[in-house]
């Protein structure tokens, strides 16, 4: 059952790492988005860049990185991450 | 692997309150940019940007300063990218457009100052940007009463170079600044050790048309009734624009423009059909200031156009890349920056003028002027620019805001009951 509220953030040791993923990804058609890492799940890692995977695309995500030895840090689920009138700017 | 923390224990930062900052970021991008559907792929670039943007930039900057290149940072359109360029310089933006630096800024500037000058002093004395610890000099300018104090304030401890902006546009006000240019790159040549030639000017002139020309590409893409990008990345294009390599920002611009261009042939817009079209005009956005634009396109309509620093002023107008000695390219540079229309003039029609011809050639339903908070300049001239929209017959609605999140319920209100308006 696909969760429209939780998102996968997948996380790095550095951006050319998130990059490579990234093109990885696309070039599998998965689909990702480049997201500033949420702090609390980002521990002492440097690097602000995660992949933002939806939960409809996990599956497929993982499959790809599994299957073609994609490299990333770690991969955290996170529910309710983004809402667009919550109105909590910087 | 990059080492951030490291480089920011290096700058002298405030690791801690910095933390702070990296918290409330990611949720404001979230919100803001990534809530949005059918984005442009091309937005990745700047997705990546705003990710790292107290790393990936930076640490560009203290190779190249590593490799003995100057980085100048500056607070205003007015100032010349050229002449920093021509001398193997680096320009990077300094505005905060953060209320987390507010309050830092408050411990030495009255809280009537506008949040803009309150954020960048602030960002500079709590150590919490790395762009305020890379910068070699300051650069600023007297567009301002709340600038020109700030000034003296950071530059007790940077190197700072102020350039006397005239307030008014006759003959003599644009030779005034040719010959203020000319200074300012004497000063750029005696700190970075490097003669500016017509060659190199030359082609720095060309460097920084060639964005602008890119910039200008973008934008022309929101005029179309198809509209295949949203305000909200316009302006984060536009905002990181001022930090980034202007080559590079060019190639990124012209990326996304190329993108846009195929988006309206295939018929691929952000919004459904109809949707309002505002133009937003008033005092500057700086990054992460991106409240007013949210709300508005959270709230039915849909941002087309600024006409702000951090929009129109920025890249309209391009310098005269013909000029063969110094003298008549400082007075070309001069030419172009003093068409730039800033409340700081007096009188100051050219941007009355030029909100009308924007209104028409990006078919804007309806105008917002949004002035920040104790911008006395541009708070005043909103009584001429609704006058002038008014008489045009084109809705207009004026509001003063600044960076905390405490008015963004009423803003909500007053936009939304604007945009209905609007829809009739």
């Amino acid at each position: 059952m696909v969760n429209p509220d939780l998102r996968w953030y997948i996380l790095f040791a550095n951006y050319e790492q998130g990059l490579a993923l990234r093109d990885l990804l696309l070039k599998f058609d998965v689909k990702n988005r480049i997201a500033p890492a949420p702090r609390a799940i980002q521990g002492e890692l440097s690097c602000g860049m995660s992949l933002l995977i939806e939960d409809a695309d996990i599956e497929s995500a993982l499959t790809c990185i599994v299957q073609n030895r994609g490299e990333y840090h770690s991969i955290v689920p996170l529910a309710g991450q983004m809402r667009s009138h919550r109105d909590k700017y910087c | 692997m990059a080492n951030y923390v490291e480089m920011w224990k290096d700058l002298g930062m405030d690791l801690e309150n910095h933390d702070l900052l990296c918290q409330v970021l990611p949720t404001a991008v979230g919100d803001v940019f990534l809530t949005q559907e059918n984005r442009p792929n091309a937005m990745d670039f700047w997705d990546l940007v705003i990710s790292e943007v107290h790393g990936i930039r930076p640490a560009e900057l203290i190779e190249a300063q590593k490799q003995g290149r100057k980085v100048f940072g500056t607070f205003c359109v007015y100032v010349p990218d050229e002449v920093v360029v021509a001398a193997n310089g680096i320009v990077t933006g300094l505005c905060g457009g953060s209320q987390f630096w507010v309050p830092d800024g408050e411990t030495v500037l009255p809280k009537a100052t506008c949040p803009l000058v309150k954020a960048s002093v602030g960002a500079r004395l709590g150590k919490t940007c790395p762009f305020f610890r890379i910068a070699d000099m300051y650069v600023g300018e007297t567009t301002c009463d709340g600038k020109k104090k700030a000034y003296e304030i950071l530059g007790e401890d940077v190197p700072m170079y102020i350039m006397d902006l005239p307030q008014m546009k006759r003959p003599k006000d644009i030779v005034k600044w040719k010959e203020e240019i000319a200074d300012f790159a004497k000063k750029v040549e005696e700190f970075t050790g490097n003669e500016i030639t017509v060659e190199k000017l030359n082609e720095a002139i060309h460097i920084i048309n060639e964005r602008r020309k890119a910039m200008a590409r973008v934008y022309e893409c929101r005029k179309s009734e198809c509209l295949p990008i949203s305000g909200r990345d316009a302006l984060l294009m536009t905002q990181i624009s001022f930090f980034d390599d202007p080559v590079r920002c060019a190639q990124m611009c012209n990326r996304l423009a190329d993108e846009l261009e195929q988006r309206i042939k295939d018929g691929v817009s952000v919004v459904p059909a109809g949707t309002k079209r505002i133009l937003v005009t008033g005092t500057p956005l700086a990054v992460p200031n991106w409240k007013l634009h949210n709300i508005i396109e959270t709230s039915g309509g849909a941002v087309v156009c600024e006409e702000m620093c951090t929009g129109t002023r920025y890249f309209t107008n391009l310098v005269d890349e013909t000029k063969t000695t110094l003298d008549e390219q400082f007075m070309a540079l001069s030419e172009r920056y003093m068409k730039t229309n800033c409340a700081c003039f007096t009188p100051n029609t050219g941007r009355i003028e030029d909100i009308l011809e924007l209104v028409k050639e990006y078919k804007v339903d309806g105008v917002i002027d949004c002035s920040l908070k104790f911008c006395c300049l541009y708070d005043t001239e909103k009584r001429s620019v609704s006058m002038a929209l008014k008489e045009a017959g084109v809705p207009v609605l004026s509001l003063e805001t600044d960076y905390a999140d405490t008015d963004a319920e009423q803003l909500r209100t007053r936009i939304g009951a604007f945009i209905e308006m609007l829809n009739g």
